[in-house]
Protein backbone atom coordinates (compact mmCIF):
# COMPACT_ATOMS: atom_id res chain seq x y z
CA UNK A 1 0.00 0.00 0.00
CA UNK A 2 2.71 2.78 1.05
CA UNK A 3 4.65 1.78 -1.82
CA UNK A 4 2.02 2.55 -4.43
CA UNK A 5 1.24 5.67 -2.91
CA UNK A 6 5.00 7.11 -2.23
CA UNK A 7 5.35 6.05 -6.49
CA UNK A 8 2.37 8.36 -6.96
CA UNK A 9 3.12 11.08 -4.94
CA UNK A 10 6.81 10.64 -6.31
CA UNK A 11 5.29 11.08 -9.81
CA UNK A 12 3.08 14.46 -8.74
CA UNK A 13 6.09 15.83 -7.33
CA UNK A 14 7.81 15.49 -10.15
CA UNK A 15 5.00 17.22 -11.86
CA UNK A 16 5.77 19.68 -9.53
CA UNK A 17 9.39 19.89 -10.13
CA UNK A 18 9.45 18.85 -6.70
CA UNK A 19 10.49 15.36 -4.91
CA UNK A 20 8.87 13.39 -2.19
CA UNK A 21 11.30 12.27 0.83
CA UNK A 22 10.05 9.07 3.50
CA UNK A 23 10.44 11.03 6.29
CA UNK A 24 9.48 7.48 8.69
CA UNK A 25 7.63 4.26 7.35
CA UNK A 26 4.11 5.36 6.42
CA UNK A 27 4.96 8.92 6.85
CA UNK A 28 6.10 11.11 3.35
CA UNK A 29 7.03 14.94 3.26
CA UNK A 30 6.48 17.11 0.36
CA UNK A 31 8.46 20.59 0.15
CA UNK A 32 6.59 22.21 -2.75
CA UNK A 33 7.05 26.05 -4.01
CA UNK A 34 3.84 28.37 -3.38
CA UNK A 35 3.12 28.42 -6.86
CA UNK A 36 2.93 24.56 -7.16
CA UNK A 37 0.81 23.63 -4.15
CA UNK A 38 -2.62 24.42 -5.28
CA UNK A 39 -2.17 21.82 -8.37
CA UNK A 40 -0.40 19.18 -6.62
CA UNK A 41 -3.30 19.20 -4.01
CA UNK A 42 -5.72 19.25 -6.74
CA UNK A 43 -4.32 16.37 -8.17
CA UNK A 44 -3.60 14.67 -5.42
CA UNK A 45 -7.22 15.27 -4.36
CA UNK A 46 -9.25 15.28 -7.28
CA UNK A 47 -7.73 11.89 -8.24
CA UNK A 48 -8.83 10.40 -4.96
CA UNK A 49 -5.56 9.17 -3.62
CA UNK A 50 -6.46 10.81 -0.23
CA UNK A 51 -9.33 12.36 0.50
CA UNK A 52 -8.90 13.08 4.72
CA UNK A 53 -7.23 16.31 5.56
CA UNK A 54 -6.42 16.10 9.02
CA UNK A 55 -5.81 20.33 9.13
CA UNK A 56 -2.64 22.72 8.25
CA UNK A 57 -0.42 23.81 10.70
CA UNK A 58 1.36 27.08 10.49
CA UNK A 59 5.33 26.96 11.45
CA UNK A 60 7.45 30.21 12.14
CA UNK A 61 10.74 29.23 10.77
CA UNK A 62 12.27 32.43 11.10
CA UNK A 63 12.47 34.43 7.63
CA UNK A 64 9.10 32.49 6.55
CA UNK A 65 6.40 31.37 7.64
CA UNK A 66 5.99 27.61 6.83
CA UNK A 67 2.29 25.81 5.83
CA UNK A 68 1.69 21.94 6.18
CA UNK A 69 -0.71 20.09 4.51
CA UNK A 70 -1.55 17.18 6.68
CA UNK A 71 -3.70 14.40 4.43
CA UNK A 72 -3.17 10.66 5.45
CA UNK A 73 -5.16 7.48 3.91
CA UNK A 74 -5.30 4.36 5.70
CA UNK A 75 -1.85 4.03 7.57
CA UNK A 76 0.19 6.18 5.61
CA UNK A 77 0.48 10.00 6.03
CA UNK A 78 1.29 12.60 3.53
CA UNK A 79 2.46 16.16 4.59
CA UNK A 80 2.91 18.75 1.82
CA UNK A 81 4.91 21.65 2.64
CA UNK A 82 5.13 24.84 1.69
CA UNK A 83 6.23 28.77 2.95
CA UNK A 84 5.66 32.21 2.50
CA UNK A 85 7.55 35.14 3.32
CA UNK A 86 7.00 37.25 6.29
CA UNK A 87 7.27 40.54 4.20
CA UNK A 88 4.46 39.44 1.71
CA UNK A 89 2.28 36.52 4.12
CA UNK A 90 0.01 35.76 1.02
CA UNK A 91 -0.90 32.23 -0.15
CA UNK A 92 -3.17 30.97 -2.34
CA UNK A 93 -6.51 29.27 -0.73
CA UNK A 94 -7.63 25.67 -1.49
CA UNK A 95 -10.88 26.14 -0.71
CA UNK A 96 -12.30 25.45 -4.20
CA UNK A 97 -10.46 22.03 -3.90
CA UNK A 98 -11.23 21.07 -0.38
CA UNK A 99 -14.20 22.97 1.37
CA UNK A 100 -13.19 21.57 4.96
CA UNK A 101 -10.49 23.62 4.40
CA UNK A 102 -11.74 27.04 5.07
CA UNK A 103 -11.82 26.93 9.27
CA UNK A 104 -8.51 25.82 8.83
CA UNK A 105 -7.06 28.44 6.45
CA UNK A 106 -9.49 31.23 8.58
CA UNK A 107 -7.22 29.68 12.22
CA UNK A 108 -3.77 30.25 10.21
CA UNK A 109 -4.95 33.98 8.90
CA UNK A 110 -5.65 35.25 12.64
CA UNK A 111 -2.68 33.43 14.12
CA UNK A 112 -0.01 33.49 11.82
CA UNK A 113 -1.52 36.67 9.62
CA UNK A 114 -0.87 34.38 6.13
CA UNK A 115 -3.48 35.76 4.02
CA UNK A 116 -5.14 33.11 1.75
CA UNK A 117 -6.17 34.67 -1.66
CA UNK A 118 -9.56 32.73 -2.70
CA UNK A 119 -10.45 31.76 0.97
CA UNK A 120 -14.48 33.89 1.04
CA UNK A 121 -14.40 34.53 4.35
CA UNK A 122 -10.73 35.76 5.02
CA UNK A 123 -11.34 38.81 6.21
CA UNK A 124 -13.71 37.65 9.14
CA UNK A 125 -11.83 37.00 12.54
CA UNK A 126 -12.25 33.24 13.59
CA UNK A 127 -10.37 33.23 16.74
CA UNK A 128 -8.93 36.28 17.91
CA UNK A 129 -10.86 39.07 19.20
CA UNK A 130 -13.24 41.16 17.06
CA UNK A 131 -11.30 44.41 18.56
CA UNK A 132 -7.61 42.81 18.44
CA UNK A 133 -4.75 46.03 17.48
CA UNK A 134 -4.28 45.70 13.55
CA UNK A 135 -0.84 46.63 15.06
CA UNK A 136 -0.05 43.71 17.55
CA UNK A 137 2.18 40.81 15.26
CA UNK A 138 -0.05 37.87 14.99
CA UNK A 139 0.13 35.55 18.34
CA UNK A 140 1.95 32.36 16.84
CA UNK A 141 4.76 33.93 15.98
CA UNK A 142 8.32 33.81 17.94
CA UNK A 143 8.73 37.47 17.88
CA UNK A 144 5.42 38.00 19.84
CA UNK A 145 5.04 37.61 23.63
CA UNK A 146 2.54 36.91 25.78
CA UNK A 147 2.90 39.52 28.25
CA UNK A 148 3.38 42.28 26.05
CA UNK A 149 -0.51 40.94 23.86
CA UNK A 150 -1.80 40.92 27.74
CA UNK A 151 -0.53 44.45 28.70
CA UNK A 152 -1.81 45.99 25.23
CA UNK A 153 -5.06 44.30 25.37
CA UNK A 154 -5.10 45.61 29.08
CA UNK A 155 -4.75 49.42 27.65
CA UNK A 156 -7.22 48.65 24.81
CA UNK A 157 -9.59 47.24 27.59
CA UNK A 158 -8.76 50.86 29.34
CA UNK A 159 -9.14 53.48 26.83
CA UNK A 160 -12.52 52.20 26.48
CA UNK B 1 -20.26 57.52 14.53
CA UNK B 2 -16.92 55.91 13.79
CA UNK B 3 -16.17 55.59 10.12
CA UNK B 4 -15.19 51.67 11.19
CA UNK B 5 -17.03 49.38 9.69
CA UNK B 6 -19.76 47.47 11.42
CA UNK B 7 -19.69 43.85 12.32
CA UNK B 8 -22.22 43.03 9.52
CA UNK B 9 -20.50 45.20 7.13
CA UNK B 10 -17.20 43.65 7.91
CA UNK B 11 -18.71 39.93 7.27
CA UNK B 12 -20.25 40.57 4.24
CA UNK B 13 -23.83 40.63 5.99
CA UNK B 14 -25.48 43.61 4.36
CA UNK B 15 -26.76 41.79 1.45
CA UNK B 16 -29.21 39.91 3.63
CA UNK B 17 -31.00 42.96 4.35
CA UNK B 18 -34.55 41.71 3.74
CA UNK B 19 -34.15 38.33 5.48
CA UNK B 20 -33.61 38.08 9.32
CA UNK B 21 -30.31 37.72 11.01
CA UNK B 22 -30.26 35.75 14.18
CA UNK B 23 -27.01 36.29 16.21
CA UNK B 24 -27.03 32.70 18.35
CA UNK B 25 -24.61 33.31 21.25
CA UNK B 26 -22.00 33.77 22.00
CA UNK B 27 -21.47 32.55 25.19
CA UNK B 28 -22.70 31.04 28.98
CA UNK B 29 -19.50 29.22 30.12
CA UNK B 30 -21.37 26.51 32.74
CA UNK B 31 -21.52 23.95 29.65
CA UNK B 32 -18.54 22.62 26.97
CA UNK B 33 -16.89 25.16 25.03
CA UNK B 34 -19.24 28.40 23.98
CA UNK B 35 -19.54 29.05 20.25
CA UNK B 36 -21.21 31.80 18.34
CA UNK B 37 -23.52 31.80 15.02
CA UNK B 38 -24.98 34.05 13.10
CA UNK B 39 -28.17 32.29 11.53
CA UNK B 40 -29.62 34.33 8.37
CA UNK B 41 -33.70 33.60 8.06
CA UNK B 42 -35.85 33.30 5.44
CA UNK B 43 -38.95 33.25 7.45
CA UNK B 44 -38.46 29.76 9.35
CA UNK B 45 -36.03 28.59 7.31
CA UNK B 46 -32.19 29.13 7.78
CA UNK B 47 -30.44 30.10 4.88
CA UNK B 48 -27.27 31.02 5.64
CA UNK B 49 -24.97 30.04 9.24
CA UNK B 50 -21.77 31.92 9.99
CA UNK B 51 -19.51 30.56 12.77
CA UNK B 52 -17.20 32.80 15.64
CA UNK B 53 -15.28 30.45 17.57
CA UNK B 54 -12.37 31.33 20.12
CA UNK B 55 -14.23 32.82 23.31
CA UNK B 56 -12.33 30.49 25.30
CA UNK B 57 -9.45 29.68 22.95
CA UNK B 58 -6.70 30.48 25.75
CA UNK B 59 -3.91 30.07 23.36
CA UNK B 60 -2.35 26.30 24.51
CA UNK B 61 -0.47 26.44 21.37
CA UNK B 62 1.70 29.42 22.09
CA UNK B 63 1.87 28.24 25.94
CA UNK B 64 3.14 25.02 25.20
CA UNK B 65 6.12 26.47 23.13
CA UNK B 66 7.29 27.74 26.91
CA UNK B 67 6.90 24.67 28.69
CA UNK B 68 8.74 21.06 29.21
CA UNK B 69 7.61 18.53 26.74
CA UNK B 70 6.30 16.45 30.40
CA UNK B 71 3.93 19.14 31.52
CA UNK B 72 2.70 20.03 28.13
CA UNK B 73 1.20 16.43 28.30
CA UNK B 74 -0.88 16.92 31.34
CA UNK B 75 -1.71 20.76 30.05
CA UNK B 76 -3.18 19.48 26.86
CA UNK B 77 -5.03 16.94 28.76
CA UNK B 78 -6.85 19.93 30.26
CA UNK B 79 -8.35 21.07 26.71
CA UNK B 80 -11.71 19.24 27.32
CA UNK B 81 -13.81 18.29 30.04
CA UNK B 82 -14.88 15.09 28.85
CA UNK B 83 -12.63 13.15 26.22
CA UNK B 84 -9.50 14.48 27.86
CA UNK B 85 -7.86 11.05 27.93
CA UNK B 86 -7.23 11.07 24.62
CA UNK B 87 -5.73 14.29 23.66
CA UNK B 88 -2.87 13.23 26.16
CA UNK B 89 -2.89 9.94 24.40
CA UNK B 90 -2.31 11.57 21.07
CA UNK B 91 0.10 14.36 22.26
CA UNK B 92 2.17 11.56 23.95
CA UNK B 93 2.40 9.69 20.71
CA UNK B 94 3.50 12.02 18.56
CA UNK B 95 6.30 12.66 20.76
CA UNK B 96 6.81 9.34 21.33
CA UNK B 97 7.45 8.87 17.62
CA UNK B 98 10.61 10.99 17.95
CA UNK B 99 12.15 9.23 20.52
CA UNK B 100 13.51 5.20 19.94
CA UNK B 101 11.69 4.00 22.84
CA UNK B 102 8.62 1.56 22.40
CA UNK B 103 5.63 1.37 24.74
CA UNK B 104 4.93 -1.25 26.60
CA UNK B 105 2.26 -3.76 25.97
CA UNK B 106 0.06 -3.84 29.39
CA UNK B 107 0.36 -0.04 28.96
CA UNK B 108 -1.00 -0.12 25.78
CA UNK B 109 -3.67 -2.32 27.26
CA UNK B 110 -4.22 0.55 29.44
CA UNK B 111 -4.34 3.26 27.17
CA UNK B 112 -7.37 1.27 25.06
CA UNK B 113 -9.14 0.69 28.58
CA UNK B 114 -9.46 4.28 29.45
CA UNK B 115 -9.80 5.54 25.97
CA UNK B 116 -12.93 3.20 25.50
CA UNK B 117 -14.66 4.19 29.07
CA UNK B 118 -14.09 7.99 27.90
CA UNK B 119 -15.64 6.73 24.47
CA UNK B 120 -18.69 5.20 26.78
CA UNK B 121 -19.24 8.03 29.05
CA UNK B 122 -18.97 10.53 26.46
CA UNK B 123 -21.27 8.68 24.26
CA UNK B 124 -23.84 8.27 27.55
CA UNK B 125 -23.86 11.84 28.00
CA UNK B 126 -24.49 12.91 24.37
CA UNK B 127 -27.87 10.43 24.51
CA UNK B 128 -28.73 11.99 27.57
CA UNK B 129 -28.42 16.01 26.15
CA UNK B 130 -30.52 14.82 22.66
CA UNK B 131 -33.04 13.57 24.97
CA UNK B 132 -33.18 17.05 27.03
CA UNK B 133 -33.29 18.64 24.26
CA UNK B 134 -35.75 16.68 22.21
CA UNK B 135 -37.83 17.45 25.55
CA UNK B 136 -37.43 14.10 26.97
CA UNK B 137 -36.18 14.82 30.39
CA UNK B 138 -36.92 10.53 31.26
CA UNK B 139 -33.91 9.59 28.90
CA UNK B 140 -31.57 12.30 29.99
CA UNK B 141 -32.34 11.30 33.63
CA UNK B 142 -31.94 7.30 33.30
CA UNK B 143 -28.57 8.33 30.66
CA UNK B 144 -26.82 10.24 32.61
CA UNK B 145 -27.43 7.74 35.86
CA UNK B 146 -25.76 5.26 34.27
CA UNK B 147 -23.07 7.27 33.26
CA UNK B 148 -22.13 7.18 36.69
CA UNK B 149 -21.10 3.86 36.76
CA UNK B 150 -18.57 4.12 34.41
CA UNK B 151 -17.35 7.37 35.85
CA UNK B 152 -17.22 5.05 39.26
CA UNK B 153 -14.75 2.41 37.10
CA UNK B 154 -12.84 5.55 36.18
CA UNK B 155 -12.03 6.92 39.44
CA UNK B 156 -11.00 3.52 40.64
CA UNK B 157 -8.58 2.76 38.19
CA UNK B 158 -7.26 6.42 38.30
CA UNK B 159 -7.99 8.37 41.29
CA UNK B 160 -10.04 11.24 39.08
CA UNK B 161 -13.74 10.91 37.38
CA UNK B 162 -12.62 13.51 34.32
CA UNK B 163 -8.89 14.58 33.92
CA UNK B 164 -7.37 11.01 34.45
CA UNK B 165 -3.60 12.07 33.87
CA UNK B 166 -2.88 8.59 33.19
CA UNK B 167 -0.72 9.00 30.82
CA UNK B 168 3.45 9.66 30.65
CA UNK B 169 6.08 8.94 27.98
CA UNK B 170 6.13 5.66 26.87
CA UNK B 171 3.77 3.84 29.12
CA UNK B 172 1.17 4.77 31.82
CA UNK B 173 1.05 6.45 35.16
CA UNK B 174 -0.78 3.53 37.31
CA UNK B 175 -1.37 0.01 36.89
CA UNK B 176 -5.03 -1.49 36.90
CA UNK B 177 -5.90 -2.35 40.43
CA UNK B 178 -6.08 -5.70 41.26
CA UNK B 179 -9.11 -7.87 41.80
CA UNK B 180 -11.47 -5.18 39.60
CA UNK B 181 -11.75 -7.80 36.54
CA UNK B 182 -15.03 -9.43 37.56
CA UNK B 183 -16.35 -5.91 38.21
CA UNK B 184 -15.68 -3.93 35.35
CA UNK B 185 -17.40 -7.11 33.20
CA UNK B 186 -20.25 -7.21 35.29
CA UNK B 187 -20.52 -3.39 34.54
CA UNK B 188 -20.06 -3.86 31.02
CA UNK B 189 -22.58 -6.34 30.38
CA UNK B 190 -25.45 -4.31 31.98
CA UNK B 191 -24.24 -1.34 30.45
CA UNK B 192 -24.60 -2.75 26.94
CA UNK B 193 -27.93 -4.37 28.13
CA UNK B 194 -28.73 -0.20 28.95
CA UNK B 195 -27.34 0.39 25.39
CA UNK B 196 -29.83 -2.32 23.50
CA UNK B 197 -32.64 -0.85 25.76
CA UNK B 198 -32.81 2.69 24.61
CA UNK B 199 -31.73 1.63 21.13
CA UNK B 200 -35.57 -0.36 21.20
CA UNK B 201 -36.74 3.07 23.05
CA UNK B 202 -35.23 5.67 20.37
CA UNK B 203 -36.81 3.69 17.68
CA UNK B 204 -40.45 3.40 19.13
CA UNK B 205 -40.69 6.18 20.98
CA UNK B 206 -42.73 9.04 18.98
CA UNK B 207 -41.15 12.07 20.63
CA UNK B 208 -37.58 10.96 19.98
CA UNK B 209 -38.85 9.73 16.08
CA UNK B 210 -40.61 13.11 15.51
CA UNK B 211 -37.78 15.43 16.16
CA UNK B 212 -34.89 13.46 14.75
CA UNK B 213 -36.27 11.45 11.87
CA UNK B 214 -35.56 13.28 8.26
CA UNK B 215 -33.36 16.24 10.13
CA UNK B 216 -29.91 17.27 9.68
CA UNK B 217 -29.30 15.16 6.48
CA UNK B 218 -26.24 15.38 4.21
CA UNK B 219 -24.51 13.34 1.70
CA UNK B 220 -21.79 11.43 1.91
CA UNK B 221 -19.96 13.09 -0.91
CA UNK B 222 -20.89 16.29 0.71
CA UNK B 223 -19.68 15.24 4.38
CA UNK B 224 -16.37 13.94 2.35
CA UNK B 225 -15.46 17.42 0.85
CA UNK B 226 -16.07 19.23 4.09
CA UNK B 227 -13.80 17.17 5.95
CA UNK B 228 -15.93 15.58 8.20
CA UNK B 229 -14.62 12.86 11.24
CA UNK B 230 -15.84 10.58 13.14
CA UNK B 231 -20.11 10.30 13.83
CA UNK B 232 -20.10 12.56 11.54
CA UNK B 233 -18.60 10.64 8.79
CA UNK B 234 -19.70 6.87 9.67
CA UNK B 235 -23.46 7.89 9.95
CA UNK B 236 -23.41 8.72 6.35
CA UNK B 237 -21.47 5.07 5.34
CA UNK B 238 -17.46 6.80 5.02
CA UNK B 239 -15.59 4.05 6.81
CA UNK B 240 -13.19 6.71 8.76
CA UNK B 241 -12.53 5.56 12.18
CA UNK B 242 -9.11 5.92 13.35
CA UNK B 243 -9.02 2.64 15.44
CA UNK B 244 -9.62 0.55 12.41
CA UNK B 245 -7.83 2.61 10.01
CA UNK B 246 -4.25 3.30 11.60
CA UNK B 247 -4.72 1.26 14.27
CA UNK B 248 -2.98 2.50 17.99
CA UNK B 249 -2.73 1.71 21.62
CA UNK B 250 -3.49 -2.15 21.55
CA UNK B 251 -6.39 -1.59 18.67
CA UNK B 252 -4.45 -3.78 16.52
CA UNK B 253 -4.33 -6.89 18.78
CA UNK B 254 -8.17 -6.69 19.92
CA UNK B 255 -10.97 -8.09 17.67
CA UNK B 256 -13.66 -5.04 16.97
CA UNK B 257 -15.37 -4.03 13.70
CA UNK B 258 -16.83 -0.23 13.81
CA UNK B 259 -20.44 0.60 12.86
CA UNK B 260 -21.42 2.55 10.13
CA UNK B 261 -24.69 3.39 8.93
CA UNK B 262 -26.29 4.89 6.04
CA UNK B 263 -29.31 6.67 6.96
CA UNK B 264 -27.80 10.10 7.01
CA UNK B 265 -30.03 11.88 10.15
CA UNK B 266 -29.64 12.88 13.81
CA UNK B 267 -32.27 9.25 14.32
CA UNK B 268 -29.16 7.08 12.32
CA UNK B 269 -26.47 9.28 14.46
CA UNK B 270 -28.23 8.32 17.52
CA UNK B 271 -28.53 4.71 16.71
CA UNK B 272 -24.99 4.73 15.80
CA UNK B 273 -23.65 6.03 18.96
CA UNK B 274 -25.15 3.78 20.81
CA UNK B 275 -24.32 0.54 18.56
CA UNK B 276 -20.78 2.26 19.22
CA UNK B 277 -20.89 2.10 22.67
CA UNK B 278 -22.20 -1.82 22.70
CA UNK B 279 -19.26 -2.13 20.54
CA UNK B 280 -16.50 -0.10 23.59
CA UNK B 281 -18.51 -2.31 26.31
CA UNK B 282 -17.46 -5.61 24.52
CA UNK B 283 -13.88 -3.83 23.82
CA UNK B 284 -13.52 -3.20 27.16
CA UNK B 285 -14.37 -7.17 28.42
CA UNK B 286 -12.42 -8.24 25.80
CA UNK B 287 -9.03 -5.79 27.26
CA UNK B 288 -9.31 -6.58 30.64
CA UNK B 289 -9.90 -10.12 30.43
CA UNK B 290 -6.47 -10.53 28.03
CA UNK B 291 -4.36 -7.51 30.03
CA UNK B 292 -0.83 -8.86 29.35
CA UNK B 293 1.77 -8.48 32.30
CA UNK B 294 4.49 -6.90 31.91
CA UNK B 295 6.08 -3.53 33.12
CA UNK B 296 3.53 -0.47 31.99
CA UNK B 297 6.22 2.58 31.63
CA UNK B 298 9.82 3.18 30.26
CA UNK B 299 11.32 5.90 31.47
CA UNK B 300 12.65 8.57 28.85
CA UNK B 301 15.09 11.53 29.11
CA UNK B 302 13.44 14.84 29.78
CA UNK B 303 15.08 15.99 26.19
CA UNK B 304 13.33 14.62 22.92
CA UNK B 305 15.69 14.43 19.64
CA UNK B 306 14.99 17.06 16.76
CA UNK B 307 12.13 15.96 14.40
CA UNK B 308 8.68 16.60 13.56
CA UNK B 309 5.93 14.14 13.78
CA UNK B 310 2.46 14.33 13.65
CA UNK B 311 -0.23 11.37 15.28
CA UNK B 312 -4.31 11.01 15.10
CA UNK B 313 -6.44 9.16 17.47
CA UNK B 314 -9.96 9.00 17.19
CA UNK B 315 -11.83 10.57 20.36
CA UNK B 316 -15.24 10.35 21.13
CA UNK B 317 -16.23 12.84 18.53
CA UNK B 318 -13.84 12.13 15.66
CA UNK B 319 -10.51 12.17 14.31
CA UNK B 320 -7.88 14.13 16.78
CA UNK B 321 -4.87 15.49 15.58
CA UNK B 322 -1.12 16.59 16.72
CA UNK B 323 1.83 18.05 15.32
CA UNK B 324 4.80 18.16 17.44
CA UNK B 325 8.38 19.93 16.02
CA UNK B 326 11.19 19.53 18.29
CA UNK B 327 14.67 20.97 18.20
CA UNK B 328 16.40 19.18 20.24
CA UNK B 329 15.01 20.98 23.02
CA UNK B 330 13.19 20.97 26.71
CA UNK B 331 10.48 22.73 25.27
CA UNK B 332 8.95 21.90 22.09
CA UNK B 333 9.34 24.45 19.05
CA UNK B 334 5.59 23.99 17.89
CA UNK B 335 2.96 22.08 18.64
CA UNK B 336 -0.49 21.76 16.42
CA UNK B 337 -3.69 20.52 18.20
CA UNK B 338 -6.57 19.66 16.02
CA UNK B 339 -9.95 19.04 17.87
CA UNK B 340 -12.60 17.22 15.69
CA UNK B 341 -15.24 19.83 16.30
CA UNK B 342 -13.58 22.40 14.62
CA UNK B 343 -13.56 19.73 11.50
CA UNK B 344 -16.76 18.88 11.88
CA UNK B 345 -17.86 22.35 12.04
CA UNK B 346 -18.05 22.91 7.99
CA UNK B 347 -20.66 19.92 8.27
CA UNK B 348 -22.69 21.21 10.26
CA UNK B 349 -22.97 24.90 9.21
CA UNK B 350 -24.44 22.96 5.82
CA UNK B 351 -26.89 20.27 7.25
CA UNK B 352 -28.29 23.08 9.30
CA UNK B 353 -29.20 25.45 6.26
CA UNK B 354 -32.56 24.64 5.28
CA UNK B 355 -33.65 23.47 8.83
CA UNK B 356 -36.45 25.82 10.90
CA UNK B 357 -35.31 27.45 14.58
CA UNK B 358 -37.09 24.90 16.42
CA UNK B 359 -34.51 21.95 14.89
CA UNK B 360 -31.23 23.99 15.78
CA UNK B 361 -30.50 22.79 19.00
CA UNK B 362 -31.28 18.83 18.05
CA UNK B 363 -29.34 19.67 14.82
CA UNK B 364 -26.23 21.52 16.88
CA UNK B 365 -26.37 18.41 19.50
CA UNK B 366 -26.38 16.09 16.91
CA UNK B 367 -22.39 16.77 16.17
CA UNK B 368 -21.55 16.64 19.68
CA UNK B 369 -20.75 20.70 19.86
CA UNK B 370 -21.51 23.08 23.03
CA UNK B 371 -24.80 24.22 24.59
CA UNK B 372 -23.01 26.96 26.10
CA UNK B 373 -23.72 29.13 23.02
CA UNK B 374 -27.54 28.59 23.42
CA UNK B 375 -27.89 31.19 25.93
CA UNK B 376 -28.26 34.62 25.74
CA UNK B 377 -29.51 34.49 22.02
CA UNK B 378 -31.02 37.69 20.52
CA UNK B 379 -33.17 37.62 17.34
CA UNK B 380 -33.65 40.49 15.32
CA UNK B 381 -35.78 41.04 12.61
CA UNK B 382 -34.58 43.51 9.78
CA UNK B 383 -37.80 44.71 8.82
CA UNK B 384 -39.38 45.68 11.28
CA UNK B 385 -35.94 45.78 13.36
CA UNK B 386 -37.80 44.63 16.03
CA UNK B 387 -35.53 43.03 18.61
CA UNK B 388 -36.21 40.29 20.99
CA UNK B 389 -33.96 37.92 23.42
CA UNK B 390 -34.24 34.06 24.14
CA UNK B 391 -32.50 32.18 26.44
CA UNK B 392 -31.30 28.57 25.60
CA UNK B 393 -34.60 27.01 27.63
CA UNK B 394 -36.46 29.37 25.41
CA UNK B 395 -35.18 28.03 22.45
CA UNK B 396 -35.97 24.43 23.20
CA UNK B 397 -39.26 25.40 24.86
CA UNK B 398 -39.94 27.12 21.35
CA UNK B 399 -38.65 23.63 20.08
CA UNK B 400 -40.98 21.62 22.07
CA UNK B 401 -43.98 23.85 21.72
CA UNK B 402 -43.52 24.03 17.98
CA UNK B 403 -43.70 20.29 17.15
CA UNK B 404 -46.58 20.40 20.01
CA UNK B 405 -48.78 22.21 18.35
CA UNK B 406 -47.80 20.51 14.83
CA UNK B 407 -48.96 17.38 16.15
CA UNK B 408 -51.86 18.51 17.98
CA UNK B 409 -53.11 20.26 13.96
CA UNK B 410 -52.44 16.53 12.33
Amino acid sequence: MSEVFLQRIGEYASDAETKATLLREHEILVEVDQTHVKQLISKIWNDGLTRRLSTISGLDLGQNIGIVYHFWQGEDKLHIRTTVPKSTPTALSIVEIVPGAILYEMEIHDLFGVTFVGNPWVDRKLLLPDDWPADLPPPLLKTSKPTEIRKRLKLEVERK
Amino acid sequence: MSSEPTREESAGLMKYSVENLVPFGPIHPALKEPEYFKLVLEGERIVQVIPRIGYVHRGLEKAAETRPWVQNMYMFERTCGICSFVHSLCYGQAVEGLTMYEVPKRAKYIRLIIAELERIHSHLLWVGLMGHWAGFETLFMWVWRDRELVLDIVEAISGNRVHKSMNAFCGVRRDMPENMEDKIIEKMKYLAGRAQYYRGIIDTEETMLERTENIGRVSADTAEKLCAVGPMARYVGIQHDIRLNDPYAAYDEVPFSIVTRNDGDVLGLLRLRLDELIVSTELVSYAVKHLPDGPIRVKIPPIIPAGEHSAHCEAPRGEIFYYVKSTGGRTPDRVKSRQPTMANLPTALEILKGQTIADVPVVLTAIDPCFGCMDRMSFIDTETNHKWIWSGEQLRQYGINYYRKRRTKN
